[in-house]
């Protein structure tokens, strides 16, 4: 039998099959299956290796630690008690002192359930990986068109005449949905590429334009200046369905090419093509990711980009819009249930006392009205010892989160640290107990991907040893915690299906996303479903924004620098990005043999120029240091990056070097653009430099 | 006869072609090339006039129904005739025969696309007869100059 599943990487969602054979399981391709994400059942690399998340290496019992790093094997009964009685005692001496993750890599229903468990002990400390990546994009996108997510759906990628691709290697990180890009290329669309790096993105590209990281917003700016000074506008959308357009006008003024041109190293006649092209597009979409939203101003650039696709009128039609493009098969998800220390499930604030009531009685508990911490602000408040507890399940900060050796000397202060995941990750090490949990491949649940299109992923595989699905784990703990009341106002469920059920009810976006619906259309569902009978909303705005005034709020935004430019001491800038084939700090896809013998190792991308400045040769080892760390890794020289610039794919344990400065709105860490340098080292000292990293936790 | 061909011009060098490949022959019969602005994935073309067939002394190449040229393995005597014949360097010696492409003969049993071609995310990879492939380039780079001059029709 063919059970189809959601692939487990990033955000596009692609359908496959799961089939059992008599030697084994083997993956088959959806291509029977009309109008899902992945048309014809396409798969990238790492969806092609999905099954080697079945490698041994798997959590298989629950685990205590006896001293870091040492585990002995408990029964679920006691791990469950151990870690129910310590979430109590802490949260009665004040809640405040606990942290929860959720996690973009598990589906909607366990990510309900653990803001519901964070919420119910008392306190909106709860957040997940999409602060390290899109944060910036949901506050950004919320500030000028009412809501966070992406606005349209890959067709109309496909069908748009221009499409801008800011600080986002698309064909790399997203490949199956970089498919729309070449079919609109083919049509005869035009490609505007804008990355500090020649990326592979970058070889379709029509225009290219190669910025100096964090400069985003000038070239923005530059962009907007060039269409109002030449009229190109869209008079009569700016007019019916904008605010701010004259403030806008006062500010971009400044922002001549010329200017421009100084800050980015864009040449000006690029700037002014890029904007002409743009503007007089019938159809046009921009597309980001990390690129523009990693950084001290993250929220400013994701407002300057709105702002340019609102004052052209490029969105609310087919073939236009706004799409932020996630990385994790269900960041989208995560978020929109509240995974976040500031809404409930369904973006409904938690500063806001109606809704606030609603859930308090929904749930039957006493709410903070107090907005929680972020993931680095919990690290800077463990730090600290104002936080004692993390209740972390499927992530890894040890190796994501920015500043990395800073995070580890936060994990290793807390009192108490709960890890459930389905590998031991470097952040499991330094655990007390580590709760084994089943693969996206082994349980069954609904997941949101970027174009916010939920999916019913079915049960393909039995779960190794004793691990169990996330929903279930949750939900015994909660019910040890003592929340045992019936239906919503306690943990009492049986299966998947019944959680999805309550987040109907409480989540006016996904009222009608139903599990009966989800199983019967396997392309699923685009939120917002306002009813059962419904057929989703593929494209948003097509009438009025979600801003109270129902419009486009445009921001005018100054230009300023990264938070760390380069100097005398350390001067160059460093930039982070990823391998097609690796997927964030390693935890599934290193553990693929198909997928580690072609990505063997990270290089230090850096340009001729400075090769033979700083003495590096192509493939012997260097050294980049930061003023947070040292990192060895091999040098490749390349004019993919400008000259200034060097870039390290960050999966490996890169984050020991980047900046946890923070953007003040989103509280996103500046991970593309810090000041490093770099000298050459023997094989020998960075084999060494490697394994005292290796030993601290923060290299994978 | 239908074979794989490939437009370089798609190409993003993801290498799911060879994660494909190797998944289900235990090594990848399709090798991607990349370099500084492009990337060129080369598998076994099954030529009509296959100079590996031709060099061969044993008759261990034969094609099958479809015309893909297939190796017997054990007629197969590993002397690197084919290897040196091919004009593209498709054949290997692996321990003591010849491996190449062999277009995934049971999947095209059963109507399917061989593997390569099934996983591409961006269309570089078709499997089609060579007429099918021009006619639709033909056809797609007639339709971007009609396009041209559509737009700049006054009165449309």
């Amino acid at each position: 039998m063919k059970v189809p599943v959601v692939c487990p990487y990033c955000g596009v969602g692609c359908r496959l099959y799961i089939e059992r054979t008599p030697s084994g399981y083997r993956l088959e391709y959806a291509d029977d299956i009309p109008g899902i994400p992945n048309e014809n059942g396409r798969l990238c690399p790492k969806g092609n290796a999905v099954l080697d998340l079945l490698s041994k290496d798997r959590l298989r019992k629950p685990l205590k630690a006896k001293e870091e790093g040492k585990f002995v094997e408990v029964s679920w009964g006691e791990a469950i008690k151990e870690v129910a009685e310590r979430l109590r005692e802490i949260a009665k001496d004040d809640p405040r002192q606990l942290m929860f993750f959720g996690s973009a890599k598990t589906f909607n229903e366990p990510n309900y359930l653990i803001q519901k468990l964070a919420r119910m002990l008392g306190t909106n400390n709860i957040d997940h990986c999409a602060r390290l990546c899109h944060s910036s994009t949901v506050a950004g996108l919320k500030a000028v068109f009412g809501a966070g997510a992406m606005t349209n759906t890959y067709r109309d990628i496909e069908m748009a005449d221009v499409i801008m691709i800011w600080g986002h290697n698309y064909a790399e990180t997203h490949p199956v949905g970089f498919r729309y890009v070449i079919k609109a290329k083919e049509r005869g669309a035009k490609v505007i590429v804008v990355d500090p790096r020649f990326t592979r993105t970058a070889w379709f590209s029509d225009l290219f334009l190669q910025l100096y990281p964090g400069t985003d917003i000038a070239l923005a700016n530059g962009i907007m200046h060039v269409i109002i000074k030449h009229g190109l506008y869209d008079r009569e959308f700016v007019e019916k369905r904008t605010v701010g357009f004259s403030e806008l006008k006062r500010t971009v003024e400044k922002y001549t090419p010329e200017r421009v041109e100084e800050i980015t190293g864009v040449p000006a006649e690029l700037i002014e093509e890029a904007a002409v092209t743009f503007a007089r597009a019938e159809n046009a979409v921009i597309t980001w990711a990390m690129g523009l939203t990693q950084s001290v101003h993250g929220y400013d650039n994701v407002r300057a980009v709105a702002t340019l696709i609102a004052i052209t009128g490029h969105i609310g039609r087919p073939g236009n819009g706004a799409s932020p493009m996630r990385g994790q098969n269900n960041v989208q998800g995560a978020c929109d249930l509240g995974v976040l220390p500031n809404v409930f499930p369904g973006y409904q604030a938690v500063t806001d006392p109606e809704k606030r009531r609603f859930f308090e009685e929904f749930w039957g508990a006493e709410l903070s009205g107090e907005v929680g911490l972020t993931t680095i602000e919990a690290t800077h408040e463990a730090e600290k010892g104002r936080v004692k507890a993390y209740y972390i399940m499927g992530e890894n900060p040890a190796i994501s989160e920015a500043n990395s050796k800073r995070a580890i000397r936060a994990l290793r202060k807390l009192e108490f640290l709960v890890v459930q995941d389905i590998f031991p990750t470097e952040t499991a090490r330094l655990a007390d107990i580590v709760l084994p949990a089943t693969s996206m491949l082994e349980n069954e649940g609904s997941l949101t991907n970027t174009e916010r299109r939920v999916q019913w992923s079915f049960k393909a595989l039995n779960p190794p040893g004793e691990a169990r699905p996330d929903w279930w784990i949750v939900s015994e703990i909660g019910k040890a915690i003592g929340f045992t009341g019936s239906g919503a106002r306690g943990f009492n469920y049986r299966s998947p299906e019944e959680i999805l059920r309550e987040i109907n009810a409480c989540t006016p976006q996904y009222r009608g996303i139903t599990p009966e619906r989800l199983k019967e259309n396997l392309a699923g569902i685009h939120w917002p479903c306002p009813s059962e009978d419904h057929p989703g909303t593929p494209l948003l705005y097509t009438e009025r924004f979600l801003t109270p005034d129902g419009k486009a709020h445009l921001a005018s935004v100054e230009h300023s620098g990264p938070a760390e430019i380069p100097d005398k001491d350390y001067p160059l800038i460093l930039t982070t990005m990823r391998y097609v084939g690796h997927f964030h700090t390693l935890t599934m896809t290193g553990r693929s043999e198909l997928l580690r013998k072609r990505w063997r190792e990270p290089f230090l991308e850096v340009h001729p120029d400075d090769a033979e400045r700083f003495k590096l040769k192509d493939g012997e080892w260097a050294v980049v240091e930061t003023r947070r760390g040292r990192y060895p890794v091999r040098a490749k020289v390349t004019k993919a990056v400008k000259r200034g610039v060097v870039a390290i794919p960050w999966h490996w344990g890169a984050n020991v070097l980047t900046n946890d400065a923070i953007d003040p709105v989103s509280k996103i860490p500046d991970t593309k653009a810090c000041a490093c340098r770099v000298r050459p080292v023997s094989e020998a000292e960075a084999r060494k430099l490697l394994d005292e990293l290796r030993e601290m936790g923060v290299v994978a | 006869m239908s074979g794989i061909l490939i437009d370089p011009g798609k190409c993003i060098a993801c290498r799911a072609c060879e994660v494909a490949c190797e998944r289900e022959h235990g090594r990848s019969f399709i090798t991607v090339f990349e370099f500084e602005t492009s990337a060129v994935p080369l598998n076994c073309r099954h030529c009509e006039r296959a100079p590996c067939v031709e060099a061969c002394p044993t008759g261990a190449l034969f094609r099958d129904g479809d015309g893909a040229v297939l190796v017997d393995v054990k007629k197969c005597i590993g002397c690197n005739m084919c290897v040196l014949a091919c004009p593209f360097g498709i054949p290997e010696i692996a321990g003591k025969i010849m491996v190449k492409c062999d277009l995934c003969p049971d999947r095209r049993a059963e109507g399917k696309l061989p593997l390569c071609v099934q996983t591409c995310p961006t269309g570089a990879l078709t499997y089609e007869e060579p007429s099918e492939f021009s006619m639709s380039r033909r056809k797609a780079y007639a339709e971007r100059l009609a396009l041209r001059r559509a737009e700049n029709a006054p009165g449309l």
